[in-house]
């Protein structure tokens, strides 16, 4: 059985340490696990940091890659900066969101992928790129990246 | 450190090395325009407003943070800066709501008077006016995103002087707002109520849950007998509400409330002095029994209840430490448990026509008069919570002219007055006051202080620690203290009450008793106080508040003639059971 | 460029921990004498002489002191740092460990960009690699001097970069830079005497230490000392990475690169200058184009004002909001962008008061993010746009 948010945020604690310079491994860990954070794995590491939950909240909230809304098992994040651009990432982006039928910032109904756009993602050798979860794909186009994000399952 | 040259404008200062831009131009008589600086928060750095130009500097330096150095050139007022200052100043003022007619700031507003002082008549980056988002946080304390200016003071007031910390910078860039975990409201979050944040907000961002209509509805219904307490506190801070000079001004405040056309002007300081006996009794009541007869049931430190801001505190924070509080309510609420059952009575009228209004130094008590458990008389308490500010907005609607206004007296029954009572306002006046009556008490003999006046309880330090040694011969029934000494303690802000409470939570405080006050300085400091607020100006008033102690003709709480009739006509005895039905309390764990 | 002149990314590499042996025979002071007379500077973008640093932080009082690796490259064009981490990650972490010895450390910590997620196993494997040869870890090459390096993601924030920023972020905060003084070689990480310095700094110190501070400084032309890394993008034949001589022109690199029919070069990332092909001429260096290292370049075609609006996005984006001239600065220059692309916008008087903001942002920003998000509005409006009522305030 999964654990629940509270128990997997007390585990990582344990793993990475209730000082508050551990706050966001932990916080990326929980993220990475469930696809977001949420308020009661909040809870669990404000009280165990010493630090409020409203910091804690604070934190998640400045940070790009953390959320605290429920996101798809994949995400998919789109690099918008100029090289990118250039080299024809906005047909790459309008490809995707025809592919699984959302827009930015949105979750395909069966919580299979969340479309972001994201800063230079330091590719712009081989743009225009995407990163998929943890995995880099590069030199995209407008039917490659349909093919790599109807394929997520 | 040793002083070391620098230069100002073109004049050529000895400043000891080390202080700020902003220290040595405050030494040399240049004002440099502040936001975000406040003297009793560090140091932000982030409204930009206190650029000055340091000659050598590829960028301008923040005069807030920086240190001078040896030979540092500094122009204050260069063509670099005055455009630097109204920049940043009409960037300031472009996202923020400008609708000063409507705001509670106005004319008392740091935004609206560094715009008038520079003269911003245009505004080349003001694009669209920012709806008004207004929020009802909470019974307390309530908010208007569309005024913040992200100075931060009330994020470091909440984390730093409260340890609450349940206001944060929420999101990045130009979305980052002022927000509490999840958005929620204030009433759903930990917040104490304590209203510090108010006091250091620079705008009208944070404000006071307002009950002025209500009250004036309340004194235009013939039908209604609206009476008015009074806090000590009030009284040393309603003259700076008015603009005037910090001072006690008790005689004419009375006058004024009364021109508003309540029926009776009463005073807080009555039920303090109640407090102090119930409160009193209660102490050698709890020492009785932990010390003579060891229940371990019974829990010292005991601790005092009569600030919300602490209570709701403590019952989010510690609620396993519940049981040492003292049982008694606070003098607000005492006193409107009474107005609605003695005082109707002695006044011969109906109780369910009586409107208690009290007026408060403190936006927390307007959370305590909420409470559920607050209607022992068989009605709300207390009905009505104004801050000192408040009485003064309505003080200035009724064009009542403050400064030339005669000194008139309280109503009688709970109007009369003490030292003791009056010192409530102070961070340890509490404590000085139950010491003055409980030594008594338990040896029958004045406590052994010059002019009653226990100083090692009173200051502005953080944590105060004081004990008294009781004598051998104890009067009749006390003899168990004999010889013992009562160790007692003090702390004002919820910082050094989280302190305090850590050690009495581990076991290592061993105090009798202890005083907390939510706010900084205690109860003149509170969050119903004039803006703004500053260690100087909170001397100032405990200064008025120990002078109206020793002049008046009562300094011990038993001594209250009017205290000693409540007893003898309405309570019989002090916690008897009367007393236990409507000046006693409970308290709610928040965890 | 002459094969032998490229030392990061060349052919002929040293062995992996012969900088560190000759190093620890060093005393650190020597170590950290070397790195100052070798006259690098920070290879981030900010450009502080890196021996003073080290220097300030050796004499710092305070102990367990930091070594800390930006390895937050997040200026729009920049991908040199993922290179060098690809390539060779033994160099960024010899180069730490070298550090560390100068300055009297243990502790270092590579600050990773969330966005390299698969440079961490990458990073681990070199790790444990410098392990096993004794390169890392406690009794170092058999001496008393031990060093322990840990990977730590960043999470989505290109203001981290900011090395105050990156301090708060490693200590469970938000990426807010700090007021300075104090700076972070006294008070740092926890309140320790702190050095964050970047990637290819760091892997520039084994060749360094192996080549003497003579011989880097000769590598540059001119006056300057030592190569760079510039990472080449947009409207080329052949983008990547390149080494040069610093202080080489911005024309020499552009031919290397193939591009071709060139409108506007912008060198140094968005917070960098735009360059037109009249300045060809003109050095990738310290005093001149401050070369951060990214490179990006606009052919005949693009429209510059939808650079300029996609700049300005970013900034608006990445601002982290703390101070006044940058969280509301970057909104407003990005809205009278959008205004003009959009036509809305005559030109002439109603363009001074942005150009005012550029200055005061540049002036009164708290840290290098505000105080350059600017310059792009500044010179692709000046050089780039032509308006009808003229740009008054230029």
């Amino acid at each position: 059985m999964a654990p629940t948010p509270a128990e997997l945020a007390r585990s990582l604690v344990r793993k990475h340490g209730s000082g508050r310079e551990c706050i966001i491994r932990i916080l990326t860990d929980v993220n990475h696990e469930l696809g977001y954070i949420p308020s009661e794995a909040i809870g669990v590491i404000a009280d165990a940091t010493g630090v409020s939950d409203a910091e804690v909240y604070g934190v998640i909230s400045f940070y790009s890659f953390l959320s605290t809304k429920p996101r798809g098992r994949h995400i998919v994040r789109l690099c918008s900066t100029i090289s990118c651009k250039m080299s024809g990432a906005g047909d790459v982006l309008a490809a995707v969101m025809d592919e699984l039928g959302i827009g930015v910032g949105e979750t395909t109904p069966d919580g299979r992928v969340t479309l972001e756009t994201t800063s230079c993602l330091g590719l712009c050798d081989q743009s225009p790129a995407m990163l998929v979860n943890d995995a880099p794909h590069t030199h995209l186009t407008p039917d490659s990246a349909r093919g790599i994000v109807a394929g997520l399952e | 450190m040793p002083n070391i040259s620098v230069t100002i404008n073109g004049t050529s200062r000895s400043v000891r090395e080390g202080v700020t831009i902003l220290e040595a131009c405050q030494i040399a008589g240049v004002e440099i325009p502040t936001l975000c600086y406040h003297p009793d928060l560090s140091l932000a750095g982030n409204c930009r407003m206190c650029l000055v130009e340091v000659e050598g500097w590829k960028t301008l330096a923040i005069a807030c943070v920086t240190p001078v150095t040896p030979n540092m050139v500094i122009h204050t007022h260069s063509k670099k800066v005055r455009h630097a200052r109204r920049t940043v100043l009409k960037l300031l003022l472009a996202s923020h709501n400008v609708n000063c007619p409507e705001c509670e700031r106005n004319t008392n507003c740091e935004l609206q008077a560094l715009a008038e002082k520079h003269n911003i008549t245009i505004n080349e980056y003001q694009t669209s006016p920012k709806p008004v988002s207004f929020e009802e946080f909470s019974p307390g304390v309530m908010r208007d995103n569309s005024r913040c200016i992200l100075c931060t003071r009330c994020v470091r007031t909440c984390e730093e002087l409260q340890s609450v910390a349940v206001i944060k910078p929420i999101g990045r860039s130009s979305a980052v707002r002022i927000s509490t975990f999840m958005d929620r409201g204030l009433n759903e979050v930990a917040c104490t109520q304590c209203g510090q944040c108010i006091n250091r907000c620079p705008t009208g961002a944070l404000f006071e849950t307002s009950e002025v209509r209500q009250v004036w509805e309340a004194l235009e219904d013939p039908d209604k007998f609206v009476v008015c307490q009074t806090a000590p506190a009030v009284r040393v801070g309603i003259a700076e509400a008015l603009g005037l000079p910090t001072d006690r001004s008790t005689g004419q405040m009375v006058a004024a409330i009364r021109g508003l056309g309540f029926d009776r002007v009463l005073d807080t300081d009555f039920t303090a002095d109640l407090t102090i006996i119930e409160e009193g009794y209660e102490l050698i009541g709890r020492l009785q029994k932990a010390l003579l007869e060891g229940d371990a049931s019974v829990k010292l430190p005991m601790m005092t209840s009569c600030s919300p801001g602490w209570i709701k505190f403590i019952e989010h924070k510690y609620p396993e430490l519940l049981p040492n509080l003292s049982s008694c309510k606070s003098p607000q609420q005492m006193f409107g448990a009474l107005a609605k059952t003695y005082l109707a009575k002695k006044e011969g009228v109906d109780p369910s026509k009586v409107v208690c209004v009290s007026i408060m130094p403190c936006t927390a008590k307007k959370f305590e008069k909420d409470r559920p458990e607050m209607n022992s008389s068989g009605y709300r308490d207390v009905d009505y919570v104004l801050t000192t500010r408040e009485l003064a907005s309505m003080i200035q609607e009724a064009g009542i002219d403050f400064r030339h206004i005669g000194e008139e007296k309280y109503d009688r029954w709970m109007g009369a007055s003490t030292g003791a009572a009056v010192i409530f306002g102070a961070t340890g006046g509490v404590m000085e006051a139950a010491l003055r009556t409980a030594y008594e008490v338990v040896t029958g003999k004045e406590i052994p202080f010059n002019g009653l006046n226990v100083m090692p309880v009173r200051g502005m330090t953080g944590i105060k620690e004081a004990a008294v040694t009781m004598p051998e011969k104890m009067a009749h029934g006390y003899e168990f203290l004999a010889g013992a000494t009562l160790k007692v303690a003090v702390a004002h802000g919820l910082a050094n009450a989280k302190a305090l409470m850590d050690r009495v939570a581990a076991g290592e405080a061993d105090y009798h008793f202890i005083e907390i006050m939510a706010c900084p300085g205690g109860c003149l400091g509170g969050g119903g106080q004039p803006i703004p607020t500053s260690p100087e100006i909170r001397l100032k008033r405990a200064e008025a508040i120990y002078q109206e102690d020793s002049a008046l003709h009562y300094r011990k709480s038993h001594a209250n003639p009017e205290v000693q009739l409540l007893y003898a006509e309405f309570l019989e005895k002090p916690l008897g059971h009367h007393s236990h039905e409507l000046l006693h309390t409970h308290y709610t764990r928040r965890d | 460029m002459a094969e032998e002149k490229r030392i990061l990314l060349g052919e002929d590499q040293p062995q992996p921990g012969a900088a560190l042996t000759k190093a620890l025979k060093m005393s650190p002071a020597d170590v950290v004498f070397e790195v100052r007379e070798s006259a690098i500077q920070g290879r981030g973008g900010a450009g502080f002489p890196v021996g003073i640093k080290w220097n300030l932080a050796g004499a710092a009082s305070g102990a367990n002191k930091m070594v800390l690796c930006n390895a937050d490259e997040g200026e729009p064009g920049t991908f040199k740092d993922r290179v060098l981490i690809e390539r060779f990650a033994w160099k960024l972490l010899e180069g730490m460990t070298i550090a560390g010895y100068g300055i009297g450390s243990h502790e270092g910590i590579i600050y990773l960009r969330a966005e390299y997620p698969y440079l961490i196993p990458v990073l681990q494997s070199a790790i444990r690699d410098m392990k096993e040869k004794n390169l890392l870890g406690s009794r170092i090459l058999g001496t008393e001097f031990h060093f322990e390096i840990e990977v730590r993601s960043g999470a989505g924030a290109y203001v981290c970069g900011e090395e105050t920023s990156l301090i708060e972020s490693l200590e469970g905060k938000r990426g807010e830079p700090r007021n300075k003084p104090p700076f972070p070689v006294n008070s740092g990480y926890l309140g320790r005497p702190t050095i964050v310095n970047n990637v290819e700094t760091f892997a520039a110190v084994p060749h360094i230490i192996l080549g003497g501070a003579e011989w880097f400084q000769g590598l540059g032309a001119g006056k300057h000392a030592g190569t760079k890394l510039f990472s080449v993008s947009g409207d080329v034949g052949k983008p990547g990475v390149y080494e040069l001589p610093m202080g080489s022109t911005i024309g020499e690199l552009l031919e290397l690169a193939e591009a071709r029919d060139v409108q506007a070069v912008q060198v140094g990332g968005a917070s960098g200058s735009t360059i037109t092909p009249a300045e060809f001429g003109r050095t990738l260096a310290f005093g001149d184009l401050p070369p951060g290292g990214s490179v990006m370049v606009f052919g005949a075609g693009r429209n510059m004002l939808e650079v300029l609006e996609s700049f300005m996005e970013f900034f608006v984006h990445e601002s982290c909001g703390q101070c006044t001239p940058c969280r509301e600065g970057n909104r407003r220059l990005l809205d009278v962008v959008e205004s003009i692309a959009a036509g809305k916008v005559a030109g002439g008087a109603e363009l001074k008061p942005f150009f005012q903001l550029a200055e005061i942002m540049r002036l009164g920003s708290k840290c290098g993010l505000g105080q350059t998000s600017s310059n792009c509005f500044v010179d692709i409006m000046n050089k780039f746009v032509q308006l009808p009522g003229g740009k008054e305030g230029v």
